[in-house]
């Protein structure tokens, strides 16, 4: 059974996670801060961390940070109330492999957390909309790995149906493609924008916060 | 003088800059006293040719009357005509002119030892303290005070070069900048200190006007929607709803976008506005996803797509029998494209029930009259979408004053 560490600083928020997922999974741990989630992660290695993105003592990318540091490879789920830009693009760039608000329901999350579990990205449509929207802008010809720095036509039309509020299965259905392509493609989206390189995106990303 | 204005006490004049030739004195003093300015200007020239102390009574005038103006203009000079520049400069001149002419014989001692050194300075002041135009000031001040500096320091070295000993100016210089250079030392720490305190106090200022905003703004919203909350626990219908509006008032007050031209709208914000409406009336949770258009809109050019988009969302709240609907929009290039999918019940589209074909056409109809166009896209079990597009032309009437 997959094992699972919720980290959140509000311990009722975490009962109500806990109570969502405690049938599908096994929740070997809880933290309430960045400190005790590093030191419980690190004990436990488990396969799946759902953390908040806000702590008291810092973001889900320092926990990230901080797990990667002691050479734990569990999956990192952002679970957050924020879906301001800023906030997705820091956890995915630290490494998470997927990103959901808070207000996805129980069969979401369980859905999330399995998907995460076997090595797959989980987009939310809004965060299809903030990687469509990132990889929008024009880019200077100067740019380090231009590979890098643009989505393919077919991970663009992948993004583009997933910020519709389509499954992967449907997806795969419509494009006539199999599940598994889509989901390198949602894996491959990942990537460019954990290693991208532009810094144009977390520009973009605090510009929208601004705005 | 006090007799000028009976109903009030008795106030020093301000300096008229909008009849002014130099400083606005002559014209201050002419309002105050009742007579031409002219007269007042003549006056001065004179005062300045013979002896130099018109100068003198001229900068102290400056100095003493703050700038403003007169809340009763001269009965003299109805139409300000002082404030062009060709005005200023003939005043300069004349005031220059003056002192030459004057200075000339150069053989009475008053002026060699007195007025000369007096007139450097006073000239070096006035550059410095001398008030631009608004839009100037900044940069400009600390120009103005380098150049009055040059002026008066400048013009006293060559003066006193020229009367005494060369090595002795500059021994007596540089006494003169040691003095200077020890009291700078002695008070630097006092000054920068009382810099730093403004500073700080200045941003606490800041810091607590903000607080005070921002629980403003908690305490009209949030705190309004808690207790209402309370009250409607039993409904967990109006409970949901009420926290799900709450949410996204506060999520907009905290990263909307708001054009910068009140008479604009931007697409994201709208299709919010818009879902915000639906899931009042029906109980939906709606998430909207806007994508690449940051432009400001003129309503009109929205308008169709924006009720088209909103009857597609009522029309999916109704009757696709889920209670979540996606909505996307995206700008790519002259084209808006807006996505509305539900995951319901679905229909077949060739064999339409006629209360959703009435809808779906006067979605259609509505889009084709703003020329675009409407699609519905549904199978039975596999939900609904309705994908609207609406190019926007080049020539679009965007938004006065819109960013592009």
């Amino acid at each position: 059974m997959t094992r699972i560490v919720l980290v959140d600083d509000h311990a009722l928020v975490r009962a109500g996670v806990r109570a969502e997922l405690e049938d599908a999974f096994s929740i070997v741990g809880e933290a309430g801060s960045v400190a005790e989630a590093v030191t419980i992660i690190a004990r436990e290695k488990p396969d799946v961390v759902v953390c908040d993105v806000h702590l008291p003592d810092g973001t889900a990318a320092t926990v990230i940070a901080g797990c990667v540091e002691r050479g734990v490879n569990s999956v990192f789920l952002a679970l957050s109330v924020s879906d301001a830009a800023e906030d997705v693009i820091e956890v995915i760039r630290a490494g998470a492999r997927g990103y959901i608000t808070k207000a996805t329901d129980g069969a979401g999350l369980i859905d999330a957390v399995t998907r995460v579990s076997e090595g797959d990205a989980v987009f939310s449509p809004r965060l299809a909309g903030f990687v469509l929207d990132a990889f929008a802008t024009e880019l200077p010809e100067s740019s380090a790995d231009p590979e890098l720095d643009r989505l393919t036509n077919r991970e663009q039309e992948v993004m583009r149906l997933l910020a519709r509020g389509y499954a992967y299965k449907e997806i795969a259905r419509r494009l006539t493609i199999s599940i598994k392509t889509v989901e390198s493609h949602a894996g491959a989206v990942l990537r460019k924008l954990q290693l991208s390189n532009r810094n144009e995106l977390t520009r973009w990303a605090a510009d929208r916060r601004i705005l | 003088m006090t007799g000028a204005m009976p109903t009030a006490r008795w106030q020093l004049p301000r300096l008229d800059r909008r009849n002014r030739w130099i400083g606005g004195v002559a014209a201050a003093i002419a309002t105050e006293i009742g007579v031409q300015p002219t007269i007042i200007r003549v006056s001065f020239i004179v005062l300045i040719t013979v002896g130099g102390w018109g100068l003198v009574l001229y900068a102290v005038a400056w100095a003493i009357l703050a700038i403003g103006t007169p809340s009763q203009i001269s009965p003299y000079s109805p139409v300000p005509k002082g404030a062009t520049s060709v005005h200023r400069h003939v005043g300069v001149a004349m005031v220059v002119l003056g002192l030459v002419l004057g200075f000339l014989p150069l053989t009475s001692e008053l002026f060699r030892n007195l007025v000369f050194p007096v007139g450097f300075v006073l000239t070096g002041a006035l550059i410095a303290w001398s008030r631009g135009q608004r839009e100037q000031e900044g940069i400009s001040i600390v120009v103005r005070v380098i150049a009055g500096l040059v002026v008066a320091v400048g013009g006293l070295i060559a003066f006193a070069a020229l009367q005494f000993n060369l090595v002795d100016t500059l021994v007596s210089l540089v006494f003169g900048l040691a003095v200077i250079a020890g009291i700078g030392v002695v008070a630097a720490p006092s000054v920068i200190r009382m810099a730093q305190d403004l500073d700080g106090e200045r941003l606490g200022r800041i810091r607590s006007d903000e607080r005070a905003r921002i629980s403003a703004h908690l305490h009209d919203s949030v705190l309004q929607t808690l207790s209402l909350i309370q009250k409607n626990a039993d409904d967990p219908n109006r409970t949901v709803q009420l926290a799900r509006q709450q949410e996204r008032e506060l999520r907009n007050w905290l990263y909307g976008t708001t054009p910068d031209n009140p008479h604009a709208i931007r697409l994201g914000p709208a299709l919010e506005d818009a879902a915000a409406r639906i899931e009042r009336d029906h109980g939906v949770t709606i998430d909207v996803v806007a994508v690449g258009d940051n432009d400001d809109h003129a309503p009109a050019v929205l308008d169709a797509l924006l009720a088209a988009a909103g009857e597609a969302m009522a029309n999916a709240a109704e009757h696709s029998g889920v209670d979540r609907i996606d909505v996307f929009a995206e700008r790519r290039g002259d084209t808006i494209e807006v996505f509305v999918r539900d995951t319901g019940i679905g229909f077949d589209t060739a064999q339409v029930p006629t209360d959703r074909k009435g809808l779906a056409e006067s979605i259609q109809a509505r889009m084709r009259r703003a020329g675009g166009r409407a699609q519905v896209h549904s199978f039975p079990g596999e939900g609904t979408e309705i994908e609207l597009v609406l190019p926007i032309p080049a020539s679009a009437p965007r938004a006065p004053g819109g960013t592009p």
